[in-house]
C-alpha cells in the first residue's frame, strides 16, 4: 500500500476506534518521523488503537527519564550516529578513543534501561552495521563497534525488553531499498519508507500479543494443504504428505497453537490418514477441533471459533481453492486467511510467515498443554449448524454453467471424468474414448457435459450426465470435487429435466450405486425430489414424475448453451 | 496527473482536494512543514516511481513547481 494512503487511511481509522489508546513512544538518535503513520496504521487495522509519539532527536537517555504512561517504548540507536559521522570517523579514531566510545555507549545504554524498568514493554533495535559496513572484507571497526554493543544489550536487558533483529528487516528488502542517503545526509533521516513498512509488520506481533489481539488457532483445509492430492479421489496410497509443512504445524503446536482442521472429505478417510499413513507428521493428537464434513467451509469455521469460544479474529484458515478462501474473506472477514502458494516450493515459505503471527511473548508451561485442555474441552461436538448467508457469496460469484451436448470434441475429457471422479459420482461407472464416442452417436443417448466458470476463472469441463431416453434413465451423474459447494448439482439437475422433457419422458428412472468413495451423493436424489422404489445390496432405485419434478430454482447461477 | 499530486498533497496535508491550485505553497497551506515536506517528496515519488534529483528537493515548494518537475521526470524516462 503508498505511502500517502497509509497516511489517508490512518487518519480515517483514529475516528473509528473507540478502543483505548495504546501508546507507544519511539525514542531515537535519528529522524523516524515517517514511522509514525506507518507504525500506527498497522497497529489500528488489526483494531489496536495506536498512539505513536515520536521522541526529540537525539535524546534518548534524557527522553527515557521523562517515559511514564505508556505501553511500549521503541528505541532506534543507530551506530552511524553515536557521533555526528561516526560511519567515516570511526576507522580513524585511536584505539583509545574508540575504547572511550565504547564505554560510552555502554554507560548510555545502562541508564536508559534503568529509565525504563518500570516501562511494560521495550523494544530496541539491535545496533546495526549493515548499512556502512556493505561489503568490506576484513571485519571494520563499526562492525566490531556493534558486535560489541550487542554482546552487552543482551546481557544486561530486563524482562521487560526485547531486541529486534533489524538486519533481518534490511536483508528482506535489501540495503539499498532500506536506506535513502539523500536524507540522511540533509536531514538525518536514514531509513525509507519500505523499511518502516517492512519493519512494523515484523514487530507487529509483539505489539498484538500485549494486547491479547494474537492469532489462537490456525486451521487447515486437508487435500492439497496438508498433502498433495485429493484423498477422495487419489486414494491413501497417492497422496503425498507435504513433510517441511507438517513439521512447521507441528512445532507450531508444540508452542500451544490450537491446530484444527476444516476440510471437505469424508471424515474416516481423514482419520485413516491421521492413524495410519506412516509420511504423518501430524496425528490425531495434535489436532483439537476437526470438521471433516461436507458442510459448507463458513459454518465450519463458525462452529470452530464456537467450539473453542475464541474470537473468529483469532482464527487463520489455510486452504489451497480460492474459491473457499474467496468465501471466507467474503463471510467472514475477520478470519486471517491465506491461500497455499500454485508454486510448491514457496509453501514452506509462506508457512514460515504464518508462524510469525503465532507470536507468543512469554511462553508457558500452559501454553503447551494447551493442546490437551482445549481437546479436553470438546470432545468433538459434531454438530451441525449451517450459519451465515452463504447465498450471498455464491450470487457474488457470477457462477456461470456452459451446457454442452453430444460433443465429439471433448470425448477424451469425458472418459477421463468417468474414470477419475469418485466422490460425486451417483453411479460410478468408468467408460473409455470408445465407449463414449458410442455414447454420443447413439441416438437414444444424450451425453451432457458442463463447464463452470466463476469470477475466479474457469474450472473447465467438470461435470456429466448420460441420459438413456431408451431407459427413460440417468444413466450416469458426476460433478468433479472442483466445483462442490456452489449448488451446481441443482442446476445440473434442471438441465437433465429439461433435456427428458424434450425427449418426452414421463418419468424418469435414476439409480444411486453405493462405493467406499461416493457416500456424500447417497442422497442426492431424495434431495432432489426423486422417490426410493427400491434397495438391493448398494444399489439404491429411485424415480421422478417429471411433471412434479420442484426445481431449487437457483437464480445466481445462469446457463449458457456451448458451441 | 495534476490530479494524482493534488490527491497525494491532500492525504499528506490533511487538506480539501478543491483547496490546491498552482499557487499552493507553504504559505498558504498551513501543515506544509519542512517535516512534511520530507513526507510529500517520498509519496510523491513513490506515487509517481520516480526519484527526484537531491538539489530540487528543497526548492520544490509549490504546486506548479512539483507539477512541471514530475512532468520533465516522466518525459525523461
Amino acid at each position: 500500500m503508498k505511502y500517502s494512503e497509509i497516511i489517508r487511511l490512518n487518519r480515517e481509522l483514529e475516528g473509528v476506534l473507540k478502543e483505548t489508546k495504546y501508546k507507544v513512544v519511539i525514542l531515537s538518535n535519528i529522524m523516524v518521523h515517517q514511522s509514525k503513520e506507518i507504525c500506527e496504521y498497522l497497529l489500528r487495522v488489526e483494531s489496536v488503537n495506536a498512539s505513536v509519539s515520536i521522541g526529540e532527536y537525539d535524546n534518548i537517555v534524557q527522553d527515557s527519564t521523562k517515559i511514564q504512561d505508556v505501553n511500549a517504548v521503541l528505541i532506534f540507536w543507530e551506530a552511524c550516529n553515536f557521533i555526528d559521522g561516526l560511519q567515516y570517523k570511526i576507522n580513524t579514531l585511536s584505539e583509545k578513543d574508540f575504547q572511550n566510545l565504547v564505554e560510552k555507549i555502554k554507560l548510555e545504554i545502562d541508564l536508559v534501561f534503568n529509565n525504563l524498568k518500570e516501562a511494560p514493554l521495550v523494544l530496541i533495535n539491535k545496533f546495526t552495521s549493515l548499512v556502512f559496513d556493505q561489503f568490506s572484507l576484513p571485519i571494520s571497526r563499526i562492525n566490531k563497534l556493534t558486535s560489541e554493543l550487542n554482546f552487552y544489550l543482551e546481557s544486561v536487558i530486563g524482562e521487560n525488553v526485547k531486541i529486534v533483529d533489524i538486519d533481518k528487516v534490511i536483508s528482506r528488502l535489501s540495503i539499498k531499498s532500506s536506506i535513502d542517503l539523500r536524507y540522511y545526509y540533509s536531514s538525518k533521516t536514514l531509513y525509507s519508507i519500505n523499511f518502516y513498512k517492512k519493519y512494523f509488520e515484523y514487530i507487529k506481533p509483539i505489539f498484538l500479543s500485549t494486547t491479547g489481539k494474537i492469532k489462537k488457532a490456525l486451521i487447515f483445509d486437508c487435500d492439497n494443504t496438508l498433502w498433495n492430492g485429493v484423498l477422495g479421489e487419489d486414494g491413501f496410497d497417492n497422496i503425498k504428505i507435504y513433510c517441511e509443512i507438517q513439521h512447521l504445524i507441528l512445532h507450531l503446536a508444540k508452542k500451544g497453537v490450537i491446530i484444527c482442521l476444516c476440510s471437505k472429505n469424508n471424515p474416516q478417510d481423514v482419520d485413516n490418514v491421521l492413524e495410519n499413513h506412516p509420511d504423518m507428521i501430524l496425528r490425531d493428537e495434535h489436532i483439537v477441533v476437526k470438521k471433516v464434513n461436507w458442510n459448507d467451509k463458513v459454518s465450519n469455521l463458525k462452529s470452530i471459533s464456537q467450539d473453542l469460544n475464541i474470537g473468529l479474529d483469532s482464527l487463520v484458515f489455510i486452504d489451497d481453492s480460492s474459491f473457499e478462501i474467496g468465501l471466507v474473506n467474503t463471510e467472514l472477514p475477520a478470519i486471517k486467511t491465506f491461500q497455499v502458494p500454485a508454486k510448491e516450493y514457496e509453501y514452506g515459505l509462506m508457512m514460515r510467515e504464518v508462524s510469525n503471527l503465532f507470536y507468543s511473548l512469554s511462553q508457558t508451561k500452559e501454553d503447551a498443554q494447551k493442546i490437551q485442555i482445549y481437546k479436553k474441552q470438546f470432545q468433538r461436538s459434531e454438530e451441525k449448524e449451517k450459519i451465515g448467508n452463504i447465498e450471498d457469496y455464491l450470487e457474488s460469484l457470477c457462477l456461470l454453467l456452459i451446457v454442452h451436448v453430444d460433443d465429439l470434441s471433448q470425448v477424451s475429457r469425458i472418459a477421463q471424468m468417468t474414470q477419475k471422479t469418485n466422490q460425486f459420482n451417483l453411479t460410478t461407472k468408468r467408460y473409455t474414448e470408445n465407449d463414449i464416442r458410442k455414447l454420443v452417436e447413439d441416438e437414444f443417448k444424450t451425453v451432457i457435459s458442463i463447464s463452470v466458470s466463476d469470477r475466479y476463472g474457469d474450472s473447465g469441463l467438470t461435470g456429466l450426465a448420460i441420459l438413456d431416453s431408451d431407459k427413460s434413465a440417468i444413466d450416469t451423474l458426476l460433478l468433479s470435487c472442483r466445483v462442490l459447494g456452489r449448488n451446481i448439482e441443482y442446476k445440473f439437475m434442471d438441465i437433465i429435466i429439461d433435456f427428458a422433457k424434450n425427449k418426452d419422458l414421463r418419468v424418469l428412472n435414476s439409480q444411486y450405486i453405493k462405493t467406499m468413495k461416493n457416500q456424500q451423493v447417497s442422497d442426492f436424489y431424495e434431495r432432489c425430489g426423486f422417490i426410493k422404489v427400491d434397495e438391493v445390496d448398494n444399489i439404491s432405485q429411485y424415480n421422478l414424475h417429471l411433471e412434479s419434478y420442484g426445481s431449487k430454482d437457483i437464480k445466481y447461477i445462469r446457463m449458457e448453451n456451448g458451441k | 496527473m495534476e490530479n494524482r499530486i493534488k490527491k497525494v498533497m491532500s492525504d499528506v496535508f490533511d487538506i480539501d482536494i478543491e483547496s490546491i491550485n498552482n499557487d499552493s505553497s507553504p504559505d498558504n497551506i498551513e501543515n506544509w512543514d519542512s517535516l512534511k515536506h520530507m513526507n510529500l517528496i517520498v509519496a510523491l515519488e513513490e506515487d509517481f516511481n520516480i526519484e527526484f534529483d537531491d538539489k530540487d528537493i528543497e526548492n520544490l515548494l509549490n504546486f506548479q513547481l512539483i507539477n512541471l518537475t514530475i512532468k520533465e521526470h516522466i518525459v525523461e524516462n
